[in-house]
C-alpha cells in the first residue's frame, strides 16, 4: 500500500491504518485497563491537588495575610499564576482554531488534548482571580447582575472587569468547541460499547449517527467556532495585559503589551503542549499518531513565538530608554540590576536562549532533548509573569514604600495544588474520553488519502 | 419519519460511496441519507444540498450581542448610573470595547451550536438512525427510502452492487 | 449626594445649637453629670447608668471638655470630646497660651490608657486586693519620717496638699526627679543666678537658636510649646531677615536636628568646650570682660563653625537663645554665660516667672538613698513616676522599697515601683479627675473629670489629706485653693466656671524678681567631667518624641508609631554612624550587647546618617519589665502571627549612670520593624534624584521664588473634559517648611479614624496600617528632609479607575471615597497608587484588650478583614461642619473643617479648606509660588499640596 502514498505530503499518522484500526486504537485507553504509570500520575496530582486544597481552605479562613504581600506589593504569585495558566491555555485554542483555518492537517492528532489543555488552564487560572480577593465570598459582585442596592452596577472601566468577560467567555466557547468536537468520537465509542457506558455516551453524544446532512452543517459550525475563536484567544491575554498596560504603574504601563503577551501566551502553551504530549503519547502508547514530526512542527512554532517575545524584552528595554522617563528607566534597571535581578536573568536564559537549541532538526526531533526544554521554557515564562507584576510593584514612585516581597508556603502550596487540579483533570481525560479526534484523524488516514487519489476502474 | 423502512448500500471507502451516489440520483433515486466516519467531501453536491443557514444565524447572534453589551454598558454609564471614576466622562467609548467585543463572540458561537442542534434535531437521548452498520466505525453507509415496487427494488440493489456495495440489505431507522 | 442625609443632621442640630451658649457656660456641671452623675463618690462606687438624662445631653451628641493632658509634665491644654460619656479623643485647646491648640502624639494616644485594662482596678496589700479601708489603716499608722518620692509636681492643689501632709508628719520631707532630667540647667542657674529655677523659654523670640543636644521639638522639656513658638519663624514669606536661623550641635540625629539650618555631629564629651569656644568668640564680639571658663577636653570642632555661630549669636544679641540638653551643671554654666553676654535674659528665656516643668534634683534623690540606706528615712510614698524603672538608680531604691517600714505607691499601675511596694493606693487616670497644673509660673489650667473613675481608685490629693486626717475631695480641694489664691474676691463661682470653660487662667506674677548673672562661678568651673576612664562609646541615651521616658509604653497606638528619624516601630535599638559600624563590622540588625559596671543590655544596630562618631544611642522607655501586654510585645490580636520577643526594646535607664559603655556583637540578628526601608531621595542605581520633596535656600528662593522644582515633567493635555464641582472642593496644603516629623498627626488620624494597630511581626513585614503616614528622606548633603503622605484624593485617580466593584469613587467635593462595604479586596487600587497610601485590612484587626474599644470613634466604620482603606479627608468631620452650618443656613465657614491631622500639628503645617473659595486658606496656600503637587506629572490632579522645602543657609 505504502507504495500508493501521494509523493506530495508523507502521512502524519504512521502505520498505513485502516479506518477500523484507527479506531480501535483510540478507544483502547476507555476499553482495556490503563497503565500503571497512569495510576502513579494520578495519584502523584491528587496528592498535590489535596496540599493546594488545604492552604486555600486556610488562607480564605484565616486571611490574606498569610500570603508574604505588603502595603506595597499587592499582588504576586496569585496574579502571576493567574497569568501563566491563561496563557497555557492559549496553545489550546491555537491549534484547534487557527491551525484549524489554516489546513494544518497535523493538528487533528493533538488538538483534542491541546483543547482539553485549554480548558483546564483556564479553570486553574480562574482560581487565582478568585481566591486573590479579601472577600472572596462576595465574588458574585463583579457580575452587573440586577440587585436591591439601589442602581448599583459594576465598574465597565476596570480591566479586571473585562477579564471577567474575557475568561468566562473565553472559557465557555472553548468548551464548546471542544465538545462540540467530541460528538462524531463519543458516538463511535457509544456504537462500540454496552451496557451503563453505552447509555452515558448516548446522551453525551446527543444522538450523534454520522449523517451526511449532520456532517455538512456540522462542517459550516466547526468553520464558523473557528473563526469566532481565534479573535477570541488575541482578545483574552490582550485584555490580561491591559490589567497592567492601562495602569500609572512604571515597567506596567506599557502599550506593546497586548501583543507581547500574546505572544508570550502561545510560546507557553506550546511548551506545555510539548511537556504533555510527550508524556501521552508514552503513557497512552499513541507514538504512531503524535508522531516526531508532530513536536518538530510544535518546536518550530515555540522557536518563532520565542524570538518574537526576545524581540518584546529588547523593545521594552529600548522604550525605557527612550521615553526619557526616569521612573521607566529605573523600573527596568531594577529588573537588572535589582534586588530580583536573579529572576530576571534565568527569564532571559529560559525564554531566550535555551529555545535557540530548536533550531537543530536533530533536537526537534528528540523528545529527551525537547521535554527539558519545555519544562525550562515554561519556567522562563512563569518568571516573566513575575518580573513584570512584583518586581515593577516593589519599587514604584516613592522610595519611602519601597519594600520586599518573599512568599509564604501558603502561596507555593496553592501554585501545587494549580498544578494538581490540571494534571488530576488531565489524566482523568486520557483515561475516559477519546483522547485523539478519531474522525478527523480518519479523514487524513492513509487510507482514506488513497482512496480519494485513485479511483478504482 | 420514525419507523420509515430504508434500503441500504454499504461501502468501505468514500469514492465508491460517492460514484453510487451520483449514479443513484441521476437513475432518479430517492436519497434519504448517508452514513459515514468522517465528512465526505464531494457529497453536498452528489446529494445536491443546500446551502445552510448557519453562517446567518452566527452573524445575527453576534449582532445582537454587541447590541446588548453597548447599549446596556451606555444605559449604566449615562442614565442609571452615571458616576465620577477616575475623573473620566459617563460614558468612557474606549472602555466599552473589551465587552462588547466578548459578548459578541459569546453569543455568536452559543448561538451558532444552538441553531445547528436545532435544525439537525440532535438532543440528548436521539436515537441515532442506521445504527449498528459501522458507520461510525469504518463503513460508508447510503441509505433510501425503500422504493415501493419490486422491480424498482431490483434496479437500486443492483445498481449499488455494481458501484462497490460490500452488501445491500433493508434497515429500519431504530 | 449626601443632601438628604444633612438635612436630618441638621433638623437633629437646630434645637441644640440654641443651646448652644447654654451648653458651654454649664461644661462644668455636666462634666460631673456625663461621668454618671456624681464626682465626689465612695470608693466602692460603680459607675451606673443614668436614671434619668440630664438636660442637654442627647445620646449620639458630641461634648468637648477643657482640661489639661496629663500624659507628661509639660501640661498642655486639651480638649476631651466626650461621646456618649466616654472620652474618645483628646485635641489641643487652642485658648491654652502654651500649647495654643497643639498635642503631641504622646497626649493623643494618652485617651488609650485611661481604657488599658492592665491598670489597677483596686488597691493592693503586699501584691494582694485590699479595701480602701484596709489599705488606711495599713498606711496611716507608718507615715512618720516618711519621704514623699515624685516626679515634678506640676498641679500646685496637689502641692498644697503634699505640704499640708509634710507638716502633719514631721521628718518626713518632698523629693522630687524627673525621669528625663533638667536638674543640670536648675543646678546650673542655681549657681549663676542664685535661684535653683528652670527659665521659661521664649522661642518665638529668638531669631537665633543654638542648641546643644536639647531636642525641643521633639521631647525636651515642652516640645509642643516649644514647636508653636519655633514654627511661626520659619515662614520665609516673610521680608528677608524674619527666618530664624537654627543651629543644632548633637550627638545623634534628633528631630530638632533634623529641621536645623546647620547641623553639627558632636560627642556629648565636646560639649563643654565647644560651648567655651563660641562662649569665648561670642566675648569677644561683644566685649564681655568678665572671668572666662577654664578649657575642657579638646573639640574636634572646626574654627569655622565656632565662628560663624558666635557671629550669628551676637548679630541677634537679645533676641538669640542657647540652650542645652546636657546632663553636666558646668555645661549649663557655659550656656547661661553665653545667654547672659548676649542679654537673653528676659528676652528669649525668663528666670521669674519661671518654667515649672522640671524641678527634680539629682542630689535630693542621692540624699535620700543615702538617708534610707542610713535608716533615717522609715518609708518611702511615691506619689507619682515610677523610679524603680525610670531613674538610673531605680535598683537601689528598690532595694530598700522591699525592706522599709512602709513603701507604698499611688501609681495607677501595677508599674516596676508599685509591684516593689509594700502596699499600692491607685490614682485616677487624669481624664478621670479633678486637678490642675501650672507649668510656667502664672499659667494656670485646670483638669476636670470627662468620665467617672472605671476602677475603684481614688484621686492623689484625696488619699494624702485623707492620711493627713482631714479628708476632702479633689474638687473641695482644688476649689478651695482656686478661691484662694488663684481667682480670689468676688464672684468666684462664674469665673470658676468660665476658667473651667476656658481651662487655662492666667494670673500675673507679682512684683517678678529681677535675677543677675554672677560670673565669679566661671573660673570654679570643673573641666567636663563626663569622659569616663573605660573609654569605649560615649553613650546618648535620649527620649523619643512619640514614646518619651516610657510610661505609656502599653499604649499600642505609641508603639506602632515609628521613630520620626529611623522609622522603626515596636522598640529602640543601638545607633552609630556609619564610619562606627564599618570599623565594628556590623550591619543593621545585628544584635550588639552594651555594657558599662554592672549594667549590660543587648539592641539590635541602627546605622544612622548624620550621627557622631565614637557615640552609640539609643531611646529610652522601652524593655519595660511590668508595663503589661503590649510593651512585652504580645500579639496586639490573637489571629496575628507573632515573633514572640521577652520585650520590645531594652531598658536603658540604668546605663544612663554611665557616660559611656562598651560595644561588642553577639553573632545574632534582630530585624527592626520599619515601616520605610528605602531612606534616599535619589534611586540606587542611577543615583538620580526624585522630585517628591522639593527643596532650596533661603537666598535662591528670593531670586527665584518657584526656586528648587527639580525637573518636574509637565502635564500633557486631557483627553476628556474634566468634572466640575459646583460646590465645594476640599483640598490640603502642606508645608514642608514647618512639619518637624512629629508624627503627633500620625496618631490622631489613627485615633480619629479607628486604624488599625497590627503589631511588630505585621509591621516587619511592611503592614503598617497607617493612613496618615511621614515620610523622611536624606538629600545628597545628608540633610533630612519630612514629608506627611496621605491620600492626595486625586482628580483623576488611578485606583478609582480600576477597582471592578465600584467599592472606590470621587465625591461631588473633590474627594475620593473608599466604600468600605462595597469592597471585594483585589487590592487593584492600592497597586495602582502612585503614592502607596492604600491600607489592606490582611487579617480581622480587632483590639486585644476589648476595653479599648471604648475609645473607637462612633462615626468611623470598624473595618473587616480583606477591605481596603485610606485617609478620607476626615470626610466625618467635613460632614457634620456642613450639617452645622445648614441648621445655622450659612456656608462652611474657612477653617471651621479641620481634618484630625491638621488640627494636632504643633507646627501648624497642615491646612484645609475649601480651594473653590478663593479667599480661603489653602487657595491662598495654592497661589503660593512654593506651593507644588507630588508627581503631577502623572496628570492624576492631587488635591493636596506641599511647599518647597527653604532651608536658611546663612553661612
Amino acid at each position: 500500500m505504502s507504495a500508493r502514498v501521494s509523493p506530495l505530503r508523507e502521512p502524519w499518522v504512521d502505520g498505513g491504518k485502516t479506518l477500523a484500526r484507527i479506531t480501535e486504537d483510540v478507544c483502547a485507553p476507555l476499553e482495556r485497563g490503563p497503565a500503571p504509570s497512569w495510576y502513579w500520575g494520578l495519584g502523584a496530582s491528587l496528592t498535590a491537588l489535596l496540599i493546594g486544597k488545604i492552604v486555600v481552605v486556610h488562607q480564605i479562613w484565616t486571611g490574606i495575610g498569610t500570603w508574604g504581600l505588603n502595603k506595597t506589593v499587592g499582588w504576586s504569585w496569585d496574579i502571576t499564576n493567574f497569568v501563566f495558566w491563561v496563557g497555557i491555555g492559549h496553545a489550546g485554542t491555537l491549534i484547534s482554531a487557527i491551525l484549524f483555518l489554516f489546513r494544518q492537517k497535523w493538528r487533528t492528532s493533538i488538538n483534542r488534548a491541546a483543547e482539553a489543555m485549554t480548558i483546564f488552564a483556564v479553570m486553574c487560572a480562574g482560581l487565582f482571580p478568585l481566591i486573590h480577593m479579601g472577600r472572596p465570598w462576595l465574588a458574585y459582585w463583579v457580575f452587573p447582575y440586577p440587585n436591591e442596592l439601589g442602581p448599583l452596577w459594576v465598574n465597565f472601566r476596570s480591566p479586571l472587569l473585562w477579564d471577567v468577560f474575557a475568561i468566562s467567555t473565553y472559557f465557555i466557547i472553548s468548551a464548546t468547541f471542544w465538545y462540540v468536537g467530541l460528538w462524531p468520537d463519543l458516538a463511535t465509542v457509544r456504537d462500540r460499547s454496552q451496557g451503563l457506558r453505552k447509555k452515558i455516551f448516548g446522551v453525551l453524544s446527543l444522538g450523534w449517527d454520522g449523517s451526511h446532512r449532520s456532517w455538512s452543517r456540522y462542517e459550516t459550525m466547526y468553520l464558523l467556532l473557528a473563526g469566532l475563536a481565534t479573535p477570541l484567544v488575541f482578545s483574552v491575554h490582550t485584555i490580561v495585559s491591559f490589567d497592567f498596560a492601562t495602569s500609572v504603574i512604571p515597567g506596567w504601563h506599557t502599550t506593546i503589551f497586548p501583543p507581547y503577551f500574546v505572544c508570550g501566551a502561545i510560546f507557553s502553551g506550546f511548551a506545555m503542549v510539548m511537556t504533555l504530549m510527550i508524556i501521552a503519547r508514552k503513557v497512552m502508547r499513541f507514538e504512531e499518531y503524535i508522531t516526531l514530526r508532530h513536536i518538530d512542527a510544535m518546536c518550530k512554532i515555540t522557536l518563532l513565538t520565542s524570538m518574537i517575545v526576545a524581540l518584546a524584552y529588547g523593545t521594552e528595554l529600548f522604550m525605557a530608554w527612550y521615553s526619557g522617563n526616569p521612573y521607566e528607566q529605573f523600573a527596568f534597571l531594577n529588573r537588572i540590576y535589582g534586588p530580583y535581578r536573579a529572576g530576571y536573568a534565568l527569564m532571559v536564559f529560559c525564554n531566550v536562549l535555551v529555545p535557540q537549541a530548536l533550531w537543530f532538526k536533530a533536537v526537534r526531533r528528540n523528545p529527551l532533548w525537547v521535554f527539558p526544554i519545555s519544562i525550562l521554557i515554561n519556567v522562563g515564562m512563569w518568571l516573566e509573569r513575575f518580573v513584570i507584576i512584583t518586581v515593577s510593584l516593589h519599587r514604584d514612585y516613592l522610595p519611602s514604600s519601597w519594600t520586599m516581597y518573599y512568599p509564604t508556603y501558603v502561596e507555593i502550596g496553592t501554585f501545587l495544588g494549580s498544578f494538581g487540579l490540571f494534571f488530576t483533570c488531565f489524566f482523568l481525560f486520557c483515561r475516559f474520553l477519546p483522547m485523539i479526534a478519531c474522525s478527523e484523524v480518519k479523514a487524513i488516514s492513509t487510507f482514506a488519502q488513497e482512496n480519494r487519489e485513485t479511483p478504482r476502474g | 419519519m420514525a419507523d420509515r423502512d430504508f434500503l441500504v448500500g454499504v461501502f468501505v471507502c468514500e469514492q465508491d460511496l460517492l460514484a453510487a451516489t451520483h449514479a443513484a440520483r441521476e437513475a432518479g433515486f430517492k436519497i434519504h441519507d448517508a452514513y459515514t466516519p468522517y465528512p465526505v467531501h464531494g457529497m453536498d453536491e452528489a446529494m445536491a444540498l443546500p446551502k445552510t443557514l448557519l453562517p446567518r444565524l452566527c452573524f445575527l447572534f453576534g449582532a445582537a450581542g454587541l447590541l446588548l453589551a453597548v447599549l446596556f454598558q451606555c444605559w449604566v454609564g449615562l442614565i442609571d448610573w452615571p458616576m465620577n471614576i477616575g475623573g473620566k466622562s459617563f460614558g468612557a467609548r474606549p472602555a466599552l470595547i473589551p465587552i462588547a467585543f466578548e459578548l459578541t463572540v459569546l453569543f455568536a458561537g452559543l448561538g451558532t451550536v444552538i441553531s445547528f442542534l436545532v435544525l439537525r434535531r440532535l438532543f440528548p437521548g436521539r436515537e441515532p438512525e442506521c445504527a449498528g452498520l459501522g458507520a461510525s466505525d469504518a463503513s460508508f453507509v447510503l441509505a433510501f427510502a425503500t422504493p415501493e415496487t419490486e422491480q424498482l427494488r431490483g434496479t437500486l440493489n443492483r445498481l449499488l452492487l455494481e458501484r462497490g456495495a460490500k452488501s445491500v440489505r433493508e434497515a429500519s431507522s431504530r | 449626594m449626601n443632601s438628604e442625609r444633612d438635612d436630618i443632621e441638621a433638623q437633629d442640630r437646630r434645637d441644640l445649637v440654641r443651646r448652644g451658649s447654654f451648653l458651654k457656660g454649664m461644661a462644668a456641671s455636666f462634666a460631673a453629670l456625663s461621668g454618671g452623675g456624681c464626682v465626689f463618690r465612695p470608693p466602692e462606687g460603680k459607675v451606673v447608668p443614668l436614671m434619668e438624662q440630664p438636660a442637654g445631653v442627647f445620646p449620639g451628641e458630641t461634648l468637648w471638655y477643657a482640661t489639661t493632658c496629663g500624659a507628661c509634665t509639660a501640661s498642655c491644654g486639651a480638649l476631651v470630646k466626650v461621646r456618649d460619656g466616654r472620652p474618645i479623643k483628646l485635641e489641643g485647646n487652642p485658648e491654652h497660651p502654651l500649647s495654643r491648640g497643639g498635642l503631641c502624639a504622646r497626649g493623643q494616644a494618652s485617651v488609650l490608657d485611661l481604657y488599658d485594662s492592665h491598670r489597677l482596678r483596686f488597691p493592693l496589700l503586699d501584691g494582694k486586693e485590699a479595701s480602701w479601708a484596709a489599705l488606711d489603716a495599713f498606711v496611716s499608722e507608718r507615715l512618720n519620717g516618711v519621704a514623699v518620692l515624685s516626679e515634678t509636681i506640676v498641679s500646685p492643689t496637689l502641692r498644697f496638699a503634699v505640704e499640708r501632709f509634710l507638716k502633719k508628719f514631721p521628718g518626713s520631707r518632698l523629693v522630687e526627679y524627673d525621669s528625663l532630667s533638667a536638674s543640670a540647667i536648675l543646678d546650673a542657674h542655681a549657681r549663676t543666678h542664685g535661684v535653683r529655677t528652670l527659665p521659661a523659654y521664649h522661642l518665638g523670640k529668638a531669631r537665633v537658636i543654638v542648641s546643644f543636644d536639647a531636642d525641643f521639638l521633639g521631647s525636651w522639656i515642652s516640645p509642643v510649646e516649644f514647636t508653636k513658638d519655633w514654627s511661626p519663624n520659619r515662614q520665609p514669606e516673610r521680608e528677608w531677615d524674619t527666618m530664624s536661623w537654627h543651629a543644632q550641635f548633637e550627638s545623634r540625629l534628633s528631630v530638632t536636628g533634623a529641621n536645623a539650618d546647620l547641623r553639627v555631629p558632636l560627642r556629648p564629651s565636646e560639649q563643654y568646650e565647644t560651648l567655651r569656644q563660641i562662649g569665648l568668640a561670642v566675648a569677644s564680639l561683644v566685649f564681655w570682660k568678665g572671668p572666662k571658663p577654664p578649657a575642657g577636653e579638646p573639640s574636634s570642632l572646626n574654627a569655622a563653625a565656632v565662628s560663624d555661630t558666635a557671629g550669628q549669636l551676637a548679630r541677634a544679641a537679645g533676641r538669640s537663645l542657647v540652650l542645652s540638653g546636657s546632663p553636666d551643671a558646668a555645661t549649663q554654666c557655659l550656656v547661661n554665660w553665653i545667654n547672659a553676654m548676649l542679654g537673653n535674659y528676659g528676652e528669649t528665656l525668663v528666670l521669674d516667672p519661671a518654667g515649672l516643668q522640671k524641678r527634680g534634683s539629682e542630689t535630693e534623690f542621692d540624699r535620700l538613698l543615702g538617708d534610707l540606706e542610713k535608716g533615717a528615712v522609715k518609708g518611702v510614698v511615691v506619689l507619682s513616676g515610677n523610679p524603680v524603672y525610670d531613674h538610673p538608680k531605680g535598683a537601689e531604691l528598690a532595694k530598700f522599697l522591699d525592706s522599709a517600714k512602709l513603701s507604698l505607691s499611688l501609681s495607677g499601675r501595677p508599674d516596676e515601683t508599685a509591684v516593689r511596694c509594700r502596699a499600692v493606693a491607685p490614682d485616677h487616670h487624669p481624664l478621670e479627675s479633678w486637678s490642675d497644673a501650672e507649668a510656667v509660673s502664672g499659667v494656670l489650667s485646670l483638669s476636670q473629670p470627662a468620665i467617672a473613675p472605671l476602677y475603684s481608685t481614688r484621686a492623689a490629693i484625696e488619699s494624702l489629706s485623707l492620711w493627713a486626717g482631714e479628708p476632702m475631695s479633689a474638687l473641695d480641694a482644688l476649689r478651695g485653693r482656686w478661691k484662694k489664691s488663684v481667682l480670689p474676691g468676688a464672684d468666684f463661682e462664674r469665673r470658676w466656671h468660665e476658667a473651667l470653660r476656658k481651662g487655662v487662667v492666667l494670673s500675673d506674677v507679682k512684683n517678678p524678681k529681677n535675677l543677675r548673672f554672677d560670673g565669679r562661678v566661671l573660673e570654679r568651673l570643673s573641666p567636663n567631667p563626663l569622659r569616663s576612664a573605660e573609654g569605649g562609646f560615649e553613650l546618648s541615651a535620649y527620649a523619643s518624641p512619640v514614646l518619651g521616658d516610657g510610661r505609656q509604653a502599653n499604649n499600642p497606638w505609641l508603639q506602632e508609631t515609628p521613630d520620626p528619624i529611623s522609622k522603626t516601630a515596636w522598640g529602640n535599638y543601638a545607633s552609630f554612624s556609619p564610619e562606627d559600624a564599618a570599623k565594628l563590622g556590623i550591619v543593621e540588625g545585628r544584635v550588639v550587647r552594651l555594657s558599662a559596671g554592672a549594667a549590660s543590655i543587648e539592641l539590635p544596630a541602627q546605622i544612622q546618617k548624620g550621627h557622631a562618631r565614637g557615640v552609640v544611642s539609643a531611646a529610652l522607655g522601652y524593655g519595660r519589665t511590668h508595663a503589661g501586654p503590649v510593651a512585652a510585645n504580645f500579639p496586639v490580636q490573637k489571629m496575628l502571627p507573632v515573633e514572640r520577643e521577652e520585650l520590645s526594646g531594652a531598658d536603658l535607664f540604668p546605663l544612663t549612670a554611665y557616660s559611656s559603655v562598651r560595644v561588642e556583637s553577639t553573632g545574632r540578628m534582630s530585624a527592626p520593624a520599619k515601616t520605610q526601608t528605602y531612606d534616599e531621595m535619589s534611586d540606587p542605581i542611577t543615583g538620580r534624584r526624585r522630585p517628591m520633596v522639593q527643596e532650596t535656600t533661603l537666598q535662591d528662593y528670593f531670586k527665584d521664588a518657584t526656586s528648587g522644582r527639580g525637573k518636574a515633567m509637565e502635564v500633557g493635555p486631557s483627553l476628556w473634559p474634566a468634572h466640575d464641582y459646583p460646590g465645594p472642593k476640599w483640598a490640603m496644603a502642606i508645608d514642608l517648611n514647618v512639619c518637624t516629623g512629629c508624627s503627633s498627626c500620625v496618631v490622631a488620624c489613627g485615633l480619629e479614624n479607628n486604624v488599625p494597630v497590627v503589631g511588630k511581626a505585621e509591621v516587619r513585614k511592611s503592614r503598617d496600617m497607617h493612613w496618615m503616614r511621614i515620610d523622611r528622606y536624606y538629600n545628597e548633603n545628608g540633610e533630612t528632609a519630612f514629608q506627611p503622605m496621605l491620600c492626595q484624593h486625586c482628580d483623576n485617580a488611578p485606583c478609582e479607575t480600576v477597582c471592578p466593584v465600584l467599592a472606590t469613587l470621587h465625591s461631588s467635593e473633590g474627594m475620593n471615597m473608599q466604600v468600605y462595604n462595597r469592597c471585594v479586596g483585589t487590592r487593584y487600587c492600592a497597586n495602582n497608587c502612585p503614592y502607596k497610601v492604600r491600607r489592606f485590612n490582611w487579617f480581622d484587626y480587632a483590639h486585644e484588650d476589648l476595653t479599648q474599644n471604648l475609645a473607637l470613634n462612633p462615626d468611623i466604620t470598624v473595618r473587616t478583614r480583606g477591605v481596603m482603606e485610606k485617609c478620607s479627608f476626615c470626610v466625618q468631620r467635613v460632614q457634620s461642619a456642613k450639617a452645622d452650618a445648614r441648621a445655622e443656613n450659612r456656608a462652611v465657614t474657612d477653617g471651621e473643617v479641620r481634618p484630625a491631622c491638621a488640627q494636632s500639628c504643633p507646627a501648624d503645617a497642615i491646612v484645609f479648606g475649601d480651594l473653590n473659595d478663593p479667599k480661603s486658606a489653602v487657595a491662598k496656600k495654592l497661589g503660593d509660588p512654593r506651593s507644588y503637587a507630588v508627581l503631577s506629572e502623572l496628570g492624576v490632579g492631587p488635591s493636596v499640596f506641599y511647599m518647597t522645602k527653604v532651608r536658611n543657609k546663612k553661612v
